[in-house]
């Protein structure tokens, strides 16, 4: 089993020992090493991305009561094969308007980002590509590019649905990125640290010999991490956030005039951050590579990282097959008047089950400082959106 | 030569890392800046300012201060240009055309001669200061600990000052934003 945890890592120093016994110089080896490091974890990301791209629409349409993709393949697997043919072969519009330069190097400003922040994801026992110091901070600074990429493809497309979507994305984008932040930040004061790895490593061990120590299990935690899975939606523009994309008003937001590849690429970007944040997920509030129970730690490290990937991509799709899309106003408020504040108690309760000694009393006060302002701001919401007879603000 | 080039940078990271990762993207951050400045569209100049704001951060991050790269990159290009692009996108061209600054009457030249005085009164002070005339420390590699805990120890009342002018700006903004309420 222990052969098997650390596969990937033998492997590569199998691999470049193998062809350093044919005299291959040192420098060669040393580039060639950290290619076969971001060749895997790309591909392995653009695997999930195929593979994602035929489940959600299985999903999707097994919760409708259908059948979903099924004529290309067992079952339809192969339909991303035929999906990139289809999307490679197609022809690639510029409209005669748009600003040609800029069009061009959005989706691959897109790109970028999304690729760039799976190096700080620990993917299992000693497996990170890049053990940053700031490893979170890394994240999101570089997870902004997305929002100046969104911009420069609603923008140069010179559609006025595009700039309109686009607008809606960093609008979303920017709202949505407080809480989330703030929700990752919990941790890192919880653990002392702002590396994954070390956050990881916090959440190891288990309470009474089998209830994993995760954040997600803590009152202050269980609340942070679903701001941030609330926040991770919205900032990959998922339903029920996708309205930058809400092709009953906008056609398709900023991807209107994106045709063939450039299409694909944008598409591939959303999938791969999807995927990203998902992870940053799993690593921050659900123990990273930790198995959930002692006699499971058999399975390798990183079989549980993907696993755990995956299933937190799964709720994605599942919440998209069931909940509809919001309305911009109502969007921008939940974000600033219910997950902002919560975001604040989820701070201050973390704060308190530290300083509390993280004992059964600290569970209470912190799941108290959690619960009441849960209670308060849901009530102040239900009664502003009580059903009543709808008044007219702006049109009548 | 590029055998040789990256056998250098292999062997000895720090090398590498102290000209050629500090000198490039110190380039692009002078040409997208120029870019900026010089542009017609609004927003090209708007998105030369964005390169520009990325190649300062990996400036810093070339140069050892990593906490302060990520942050320029998350604050400026995630927040500062965004906001921007924003303000661009609501003020209508023609609003744009018809404001001048109060130097326009001037030209170029007069914008050149102020921005030189700006440059020469800068200089001056940074040259004049006590700090110009202490050798230089040796070049410290901070680390995000280290950072935290001089914020939160030595710096801690200056940190809680900008705290309360932080959260009084955004008060301010609330009650701007909520004025047209019944």
């Amino acid at each position: 089993m222990d052969l098997l945890e650390r596969a990937p890592i033998e492997l590569k120093s199998w691999l470049l020992n193998w062809l350093g016994s044919f005299g291959v110089p040192e420098w060669i080896l040393a580039v060639l090493s950290a290619v076969t490091v971001i060749g895997t974890v790309i591909g392995v990301f653009l695997g999930l991305f195929a593979l994602a791209s035929v489940l959600e629409r299985k999903i999707l349409a097994r919760a409708q009561n259908r059948y979903g993709p099924n004529r290309v393949g067992p079952f339809g697997l192969f339909q991303p094969v035929a999906d990139g043919i289809k999307m490679i072969t197609k022809e690639d519009l510029v409209p005669r308007a748009a600003d040609r330069v800029v069009h061009f190097l959005a989706p691959v400003v897109m790109m970028v980002p999304a690729l760039m922040v799976l190096a700080i994801l620990p993917y299992g026992r000693d497996m990170v590509p890049a053990e940053l110091d700031a490893g979170i901070l890394y994240f999101f600074a570089v997870g902004a590019g997305t929002e100046v990429a969104v911009f420069m493809a609603g923008w140069a497309s010179n559609n006025k649905y595009s700039v309109l979507g686009a607008m809606r994305a960093i609008a979303q984008m920017i709202s949505y990125e407080i809480p989330l932040v703030i929700a990752a930040i919990i941790t890192a004061m919880i653990s002392g640290s702002l590396s994954p790895s070390a956050i990881v490593a916090a959440q190891g061990g288990f309470a009474f010999g089998f209830l994993p120590q995760w954040f997600a299990l803590t009152p202050w935690g269980f609340t942070a991490c679903l701001l941030f899975y609330i926040g991770a939606l919205a900032e990959s523009n998922r339903s029920p956030f996708d309205l930058p994309e809400g092709e009953s008003e906008l056609v398709a937001g900023h991807l209107t005039e994106y045709s063939g590849f450039k299409y694909a690429t944008f598409f591939m970007a959303e999938y791969v951050g999807m995927f990203a944040v998902c992870g940053m997920l799993v690593t921050l509030f659900l123990g990273g590579w930790q198995a959930p129970l002692p006699f499971l730690a058999i399975v390798p490290t990183w079989c549980w990282f993907l696993g755990k990937i995956c299933f937190v991509a799964f709720t994605m799709i599942w919440v998209r097959a069931t909940l509809p899309r919001l309305r911009i106003d109502h969007l921008l408020a939940f974000a600033w008047k219910f997950l902002l504040p919560m975001s604040f108690a989820a701070f201050f309760s973390a704060a308190c089950w530290h300083y509390a000694g993280r004992g059964p009393l600290a569970w209470l006060l912190s799941l108290a400082i959690v619960a009441i302002p849960y209670l308060i701001l849901g009530a102040s919401f239900s009664d502003r959106f009580s059903v009543s007879r709808r008044t007219y603000q702006f049109s009548e | 030569m590029i055998r040789e080039f990256l056998k250098t940078c292999c062997a000895d990271p720090s090398k590498f890392l102290g000209d050629w990762f500090v000198l490039l993207p110190a380039t692009v951050l002078l040409l997208a800046a120029a870019a900026s400045v010089v542009m017609r569209n609004l927003i090209h100049a708007a998105l030369c300012l964005t390169l520009s704001f990325i190649a300062l951060g990996i400036v810093f991050i070339a140069l050892g201060a990593e906490f302060v790269g990520f942050v320029q990159l998350l604050v400026y290009v995630g927040a500062v240009a965004m906001i921007i692009v924003f303000a661009i996108l609501l003020t209508r061209p023609e609003q744009l055309a018809r404001s001048g600054s109060a130097l326009s009457g001037f030209g170029p030249a007069g914008g050149a001669a102020v921005g030189f005085l700006a440059l020469a009164v800068l200089l001056g002070f940074i040259f004049s200061s006590p700090l110009a005339k202490k050798p230089l420390p040796p070049p410290a590699s901070a680390p995000v600990a280290a950072i935290g805990e001089a914020l939160m120890g030595d710096h801690v009342v200056a940190l809680i000052a900008i705290g309360v002018l932080l959260t009084a700006s955004l008060v301010g903004a609330a009650v701007i934003a909520m004025e047209d309420k019944p």
